[in-house]
């Protein structure tokens, strides 16, 4: 009965997502308040419909319920609680199920905490996000219903792709889908003032938290995804310029711009038109990542949907959603008032320049990925683009980017001083000269490159610092005053310095990988050992052991540093008997910043293997300034500006002056 | 039923969620969007104030910058006196389209949603089925659960009981039957090491690995009929099977030698004595027709074809002998042991569907003599198909 109650609540709220389509954009373009007071109960309606269909799914999961499709084709009975919970969206039918929950908890989000919000916006953005709700809600029950039943139920299960029975994928999906589905009700906000035909000043203040909360959870779902694939898929890599990580990592470029647009139309009301058709991107390209993912076109581990029909309406809804919002936008935009005025050399310059990077950053990798399916397309040639190309593209657009961050926060809105901006980053720029140095000497000069890399990491990061102590001004005030203006800064200005620093560590730990990692693939005997680094690996010999429900082939490596053992590892050859799917699970230990990666290939009949061994220095900083980047998001989420009481009405008008301010 | 009570809660709840806003809005009290506007122009200015603090910006151009954020908060502020003024609750002028707009979604919230809403999901939906989980599948009362129920209830056993050899003992030959000899085997292997060994379990296992190494004796299996024999010199199967591998070794005067030893014990009428003779013609010996009429086997001519066929060939020639018996009888009618043997057949080759049709055919060809017929359902049972 749980079940079909799920089931029902599932088709219950798609009805009411046809509702909320018309509706409120219906009283909202009437003026009509009766009608626009729809729009927020039913997005909590709709938010707790879908829950109950969720649960119900997960309820089927944990209880190993056979008479559903998708449990039987995606789990297993002797598969351990957390991946029967994990499983549940562990594939397609369930993953979109996840994408909607998602989608309908950002309506009933903006319904119950945007009471600041002018009612014609409110509504208008509920009745859009109504739109993709029903859009995606139709998908689902016209092609991957999840709902669907089996009599007579079999009695055990299909399992779980043992690649996605991991914590990383626990953790990974959900992230990465706040993150993209959360950019879905900032979309809703621009298409809402694009239909009403007004962007108001208040917009870009209503619509930044939103895009920082999707920004920061998209951040963190890259970061786990690459850690994921780094320890799962055993070759030491942490970024591969897959064509499903790009899906991922476009909406996270536009976003940036738009987080960064966004700042500068709440501050200036400048780049209002701008930062409307950069909403409309960012959406649009994780519907195209949906897409990439979803429909089957890529072939790679990620994509386990393959059916044509599938593919065929996810198009029809990306070019409907695409193409009908830029449509709009190229009929509307023009009756926006433009803002500010604002010289070349100026803060919003600065983030002019850093839409323009990403912007065309995006781009490029947007070209990257699709390039080979047109290709395909076309005349059935099969090409992958891969490192080289976005080595050669996005590259570079990175480098004045980074170059240019530590500016951009020292420089004053409107009208700017580069020269003096310059002198107060003196010493920040000494800095970076002396760590290019310092790394030139150590690792020799042929690798300068890798130096100057070390440099540009330093200097954003110490940049970064440097505009924190700045605004303390420890010089003219003295300490105790330095730090009382420390930590009276809004939590905004922490939350760009954190951000930045973040993007200058994971900066730091790449140019490290890239340059500085040692790799050693070899054939080894229990009793060998092997010199890696300043470490040296002893090799026991390979266990066999018995997992719930895989075996696996245990390698042990004593790891010695100076003669004395200092970590284990123990990476392991992992066959899941229900697919018969083989596995890597590497051996990784973490000294410091810096770790040694150990994977195992093929075995030998003679208690010998083949492995891979990397020493790889300052790897986990890729992840921690991630992780540092996000911490910047919270930090700015939580600023007290961007909650803006609501306005008293107009008769109390002298009061609400009164205490305008911060 | 309650089913439909919980269906019925949820559409009230969703009708409701559409129609309470729709009555209680007209009351609420308007906020002007060029009041935002002006809220957000004030924070703007304290902004400034702050900038000039820190020295982010000098005198003048925090005066410019007032200047111009005060030009835009009067603009807002007279925009919002304007709209409060000409924006009563409801315009006159619209009452009607008002009225008619709040009729079209209120029927749409009391029909359209119900009656959408039902109609996806009798489309779509299985209200009949009930949950199924697992754990009170394997729990219910075992009288008229399936076969692959009953074995799934006792794995789960086992797994919580890995030491339970009379379970692994039980379980062992239903694996046999359900076309699953590897885990028959590993079965076997377990009740031998937690029981005991003897004659049966041995010869079992073994028969277990031959069936599951496709009719090849394996040295496992060897062994494990060697440790039967050992036991019981005259147990009949064991020494099947050890005769079977002498002849796929192609020690043919020793297999020789083995199958008419065996033969010499046929007490006649044993089905397996018809299989060491076709062995025997296999190996180029005419075996004397012991007593018992026997139903007849495949001719010597056939026997030698077969041995000459790819594994394919000898499929297609079982399947052509199938397809023979299954016509001949299915016209002409036969005995309860031609059903039989035919019934087997199919087993064998895993048709089951075909199977149910036999099993239905017999019943039917049989009705007139009850012993037949019961050995046909007895039979049915024991492959699985009984009902």
């Amino acid at each position: 009965m749980i079940i079909e109650i799920g089931h029902f609540a599932l088709i219950l709220a798609f009805v009411l997502s046809v509702l909320q389509s018309v509706v409120p954009v219906w009283g909202a373009v009437k003026g009509d308040r009766r009608l626009m007071a729809v729009a927020p109960p039913v997005a909590g309606m709709q938010f707790l419909l879908v829950g109950i269909a969720f649960a119900a799914l997960m309820q089927a999961y944990m209880v190993s319920d056979f008479s559903v499709l998708n449990v039987v084709e995606n789990s297993h009975s002797a598969k351990p609680t957390l991946y029967k919970i994990t499983g549940v969206w562990g594939n397609h039918e369930g993953s979109l199920l996840l994408w909607v929950l998602i989608l309908v908890l950002f309506g009933a989000l903006v319904a119950a905490f945007g009471r600041n919000i002018p009612m014609e916006l409110k509504a208008a953005t509920l009745g859009v996000q109504g739109w993709v709700t029903a859009a995606f809600l139709l998908f689902m029950l016209a092609t991957s219903n999840p709902f669907l039943r089996l009599s007579p139920a079999p009695m055990e299960g299909n399992d779980l792709n043992p690649i996605l029975q991991d914590v990383g994928l626990a953790i990974h999906p959900p992230l990465l889908y706040v993150g993209y589905v959360g950019f879905s009700i900032v979309f809703s906000f621009a298409i809402a003032a694009l239909i009403l035909g007004r962007v108001d000043a208040a917009w870009a203040r209503w619509v930044r938290p939103w895009t920082l909360l999707a920004w920061m959870f998209l951040t963190l779902g890259i970061a786990m995804g690459s850690y994921w694939a780094y320890y799962e898929l055993g070759w030491g890599g942490y970024w591969f310029w897959d064509p499903v990580e790009n899906a991922s990592f476009m909406p996270w470029l536009a976003g940036t711009a738009l987080l960064h647009s966004a700042i500068v139309m709440e501050k200036r009301g400048a780049l209002k038109v701008w930062t409307v058709l950069l909403a409309i991107l960012t959406f649009s390209l994780s519907l195209l990542g949906t897409f990439l993912v979803r429909s089957g076109v890529l072939t790679s581990v990620h994509a386990f949907a393959t059916d044509p029909a599938r593919g065929t309406f996810i198009l029809g809804i990306l070019v409907l959603f695409i193409g009908g919002s830029l449509a709009l936008y190229a009929w509307r935009a023009p009756m926006l008032k433009q803002g500010g005025l604002f010289a070349p050399i100026s803060r919003e310059g600065a983030l002019v320049l850093n839409n323009l990077l990403l912007t065309v950053a995006t781009a490029s990798v947007l070209v990257g990925t699709l390039y080979p399916l047109v290709l395909e397309v076309l005349t059935g040639e099969k090409i992958s683009v891969g490192p080289p190309f976005f080595n050669l593209t996005f590259g570079p657009l990175m480098i004045p980017l980074l170059m240019a961050i530590p500016f951009g926060p020292f420089l004053a809105w409107k009208r700017g001083d580069l020269a003096a901006v310059g002198q107060r980053l003196y010493v920040v720029a000494g800095l970076a000269l002396v760590a290019i140095l310092v790394s030139a000497w150590w690792h020799g000069t042929q690798q300068i490159l890798a130096a100057l890399g070390v440099g540009l990491a330093v200097w954003v990061i110490c940049g970064a610092a440097a505009e924190i102590l700045s605004r303390a001004r420890f010089g003219d005030v003295g300490l105790s005053t330095g730090l009382a203006r420390l930590a009276g800064l809004p939590r905004s200005a922490w939350g760009t310095a954190f951000g930045h620093a973040g993007m200058g560590l994971t900066l730091l730990g790449i140019v490290a990988v890239s340059a500085f990692q040692e790799e050693k693939v070899l054939t080894i005997r229990p009793g060998d050992s092997v010199e890696i680094a300043d470490y040296t690996l002893n090799f026991s010999g390979l266990a066999h052991r018995t997992g719930p429900n895989y075996v696996d082939d245990v390698g042990h490596f004593d790891i010695l540093r100076d003669g004395r053992q200092v970590a284990v590892a123990d990476p392991a050859k992992r066959l899941y008997t229900a697919r018969q799917m083989p596995t890597t699970e590497a051996g990784i230990v973490t000294f410091g910043l810096s770790q040694i990666y150990v994977s195992i290939g093929e075995v030998h009949a003679d208690g010998g293997a083949d492995i891979r061994l990397y020493h790889k220095p300052l790897v986990t900083l890729i992840w921690i300034g991630c992780l540092v980047m996000s911490f910047g998001g919270v930090l700015s989420l939580l600023d007290r500006r961007l909650r803006v009481g609501a306005p008293k009405p107009a008769r109390r008008k002298v009061a609400a002056a009164g205490q305008g301010g911060d | 039923m309650t089913l439909w009570i919980a269906f019925s809660l949820l559409t009230v709840l969703a009708a409701l969620a559409v129609l309470v806003p729709l009555a209680r809005a007209g009351r609420q009290a308007a906020t002007a969007a060029a009041l935002h506007d002006a809220e957000v122009y004030k924070s703007q200015l304290a902004e400034v104030e702050r900038d000039l603090d820190r020295g982010l910006i000098s005198q003048e151009a925090a005066q410019a910058a007032r200047t111009e954020i005060a030009r835009r908060l009067i603009a807002a502020d007279r925009e919002a006196q304007r709209s409060s003024g000409s924006e009563p609750i409801a315009p006159q002028g619209d009452a009607a389209g008002r009225t008619s707009r709040l009729r079209i979604v209120q029927a749409a919230a009391l029909v359209v949603v119900p009656l959408g809403a039902v109609a996806a999901y009798v489309a779509f939906g299985s209200p009949d089925l009930p949950d199924q989980p697992l754990s009170a599948r394997l729990e219910a009362p075992a009288q008229g659960r399936s076969l692959p129920e009953l074995v799934a209830r006792v794995e789960r056993h086992l797994a919580d009981n890995p030491e339970d050899g009379r379970g692994w003992d039980v379980v062992a030959p239903v694996y046999m039957r359900m076309g699953r000899p590897q885990d028959a085997a590993a079965a076997y292997a377990r009740a031998i090491r937690l029981l005991g060994s003897n004659v049966q379990r041995e010869t079992d296992r073994g028969e277990a690995l031959v069936v599951a190494n496709s009719g090849i004796v394996s040295a496992e299996a060897h062994a494990a009929f060697e440790r039967a024999v050992a036991m019981d010199a005259q147990a009949v199967k064991p020494r099947f099977f050890l005769a079977l591998a002498l002849t796929q070794e192609n020690r043919k005067d020793e297999a020789i030698a083995a199958w008419q030893s065996l033969l010499a014990d046929a007490q006649g009428g044993e089905a397996w004595a018809e299989a060491v003779r076709i062995e025997l013609a296999k190996l180029g010996v005419e075996a004397p027709q012991v007593a018992g009429e026997g139903v007849a086997g495949p001719s010597r001519e056939q026997i030698e074809a077969a041995q000459d066929m790819s594994s394919g060939d000898r499929q297609q020639m079982i399947r052509s002998m199938v397809d023979g018996l299954d016509a001949r009888l299915t016209a002409d009618g036969g005995s309860a042991q031609e059903w039989m043997q035919l019934m087997r057949a199919l087993d064998v080759l895993g048709e089951r569907e075909r199977l149910r049709q036999v099993i239905a055919r017999a019943g039917e060809a049989l009705k007139d003599d009850p012993a037949a017929a019961a050995g046909v359902r007895d039979l049915a049972r024991e492959l699985g198909e009984g009902s």
